[in-house]
């Protein structure tokens, strides 16, 4: 197992609807990427169809893995011997209007796992309920390259699922987003946040452009479990972030922030109620 | 208040209009000008009008065209599509001067299959505080003309913005309302436009043609395009119910 990982992060604009476009343009940056020594390259949330899909997310929801892009990607992924996560709209295999704002993680050794949006943000300029249905699952996955979980954007205000995904192994955590201008101080802190409380290495991805009036501000980063940006994108413009990572700082971190060392399980219990009598 | 051409839809609305709210507290405008002047429909119009009892009022917009003609320095004469479409806006300012002017509302009579189509003009003919025939096809205001007794010789005339002489609607949109309105019905219903092509036996070339100018015109349905600057924004975040007498 590697100490050491470089990790890109891929900040781009994605053109609502059109996936070959999109696909034309992650596999771009991935060549770029690799030709700069990166291990995992880290797509937005939705990169593969832009974020204000709105009723057109019906006819855009691939499976996964067995959809025509996941399989474009992975072979991208493979020829340049690279891990990838990229989001996309995956519909259920029983049932096609069934939808997930879904992370993938494709690998050199192929398709490696999934991970579907457990929080769905339905306030403000956010209509995902009216689309998508939840994930249940907080899967962590275990690569050449360390073991990986994936949050998508509104997840970071809840530390639950990073915590509960650090519990699990991960060290990476890739947290893709379509984060508009308006919540960029609330991600500047909640992603270093979510770095600190778990020491997790936090590698956040933003989406760049404007979709329906809906401006998204890049300022894709990585985070390590101290909290330090190792590497920033742009404000509003594409970019291409390549940094290293060596997770044998988090045994340093973890002695000098413990707070896994120090989590209480037993108010997990009252949480649990309390959430559901709120 | 509503504008009458004598065509089917705006026939049909005023019709609707007169039925739910009486005839007495309709007025209908009927808009000629020159280019476009054509006795039958005037003589149409004045039918409806007698048959479901509310005044109509006919206003020849000619002298107000005129007057832009000559103030606008770029104006051209050959130009057919912004002068078209500079009568459709004359039409919605005189009925939003009568309808200031009266406190009346001004009723709309587009259709599904012309709005999905984007086959009005911007702030023009769409103009209305409501729409009631934007939820229906071509072919059911067909229906609904004949089931509210609009009289078979305007449901048969052909339908044209009469934007410029001889504009019909059919040949410019290049395709029947029988057939757009079943092309359309299977975008509303989500069906992938081969499936279109293949259940109506057209090339699906055609169907993703259609499609094409449905989701380009987007921006003639919606207000103003924004931006998200602050905490709710117009357009994307308030979501006020209509209560016009709060």
């Amino acid at each position: 197992m590697p100490k050491e990982v470089t990790v890109a992060l891929a900040q781009i604009s994605s053109k609502v609807g059109d996936k070959d476009y999109n696909i034309k343009t992650m596999k771009k940056k991935i060549e770029l990427a690799k030709s700069k020594g990166a291990n995992l390259v880290i797509f937005p949330e939705l990169a593969l169809t832009g974020y204000v899909c709105r009723d057109l997310v019906y006819e855009l929801a691939e499976l996964v893995p067995n959809g025509p892009s996941v399989r474009q990607i992975t072979r991208v992924a493979k020829r340049e011997n690279v891990h990838v996560i990229f989001g996309m709209i995956e519909h259920s295999v029983k049932a096609a209007a069934v939808l997930h704002n879904t992370a993938v993680l494709t690998g050199p050794r192929g398709f490696i796992g999934k991970y579907e949006k457990v929080h769905l943000p339905t306030h403000s300029v956010f209509e995902e309920k009216r689309y998508f249905r939840q994930g249940y699952q907080t899967p962590v996955f275990q690569t050449d390259i360390g073991k990986l979980g994936m949050i998508i954007c509104y997840d970071v205000y809840f530390p639950e699922i990073t915590r509960l995904m650090r519990l699990k192994g991960a060290q990476l955590i890739a947290c893709i987003s379509a984060s508009p201008s308006v919540r960029r101080g609330f991600f500047e802190v909640l992603t270093a946040a979510r770095a600190i409380e778990s020491t997790v290495f936090l590698a956040f991805t933003n989406l760049v452009g404007v979709e329906d009036g809906l401006q998204f501000w890049g300022g894709s980063r990585l985070i390590a479990p101290s909290g330090n940006i190792i590497a920033e994108a742009k404000y509003d413009e594409e970019d291409l972030i390549v940094a290293k990572i060596n997770y044998s700082e988090m045994k340093r971190l973890e002695a000098f922030v413990p707070t896994l060392r120090d989590l209480r399980p037993e108010l997990f219990n009252a949480l649990k109620e309390e959430t559901e009598n709120l | 208040m509503i504008g009458l051409s004598g065509g089917i839809d705006s026939s049909t609305a005023s019709a609707l209009a007169a039925l739910a709210i009486g005839g007495d507290k309709v007025i209908a405008l009927n808009m000629p000008e020159k280019e476009t002047y054509n006795k039958t429909d005037i003589q149409h119009a004045k039918n409806v009008s007698k048959k479901f009892g509310f005044k109509i009022e006919t206003i020849d917009i000619t002298p107000i065209l005129e007057s832009y003609y000559k103030s606008l320095p770029v104006y051209d004469t050959e130009e057919k599509l912004s002068k078209g479409n500079l009568k459709a806006r004359t039409r919605m300012t005189c009925l939003y001067y009568y309808a200031n002017h009266l406190s009346k509302i001004v009723c709309g009579s587009s259709d599904k299959s012309e709005t999905m189509m984007g086959y009005f003009t911007k702030w023009g003919d769409v103009a209305a505080d409501i729409s009631p025939l934007m939820d229906l096809y071509k072919t059911q205001v067909r229906q609904l003309a004949a089931h509210v007794g609009i009289p078979p010789e305007i449901i048969a005339k052909p339908s044209t913005p009469q934007l410029w002489p001889g504009q019909l609607a059919e040949e410019e949109l290049g395709i029947k309302y029988e057939i757009l309105d079943l092309i359309l019905l299977g975008l509303e219903n989500f069906m992938p436009p081969e499936d279109i092509a293949d259940q109506l036996k057209l090339p699906p070339k055609l169907v993703r043609d259609i499609r094409g100018r449905w989701l380009t015109r987007e921006h003639k349905r919606r207000p103003p395009l924004t931006l998200k600057l602050e905490y709710r924004t117009i357009g994307t975040d308030f979501r006020l119910p209509y209560t016009p007498s709060h």
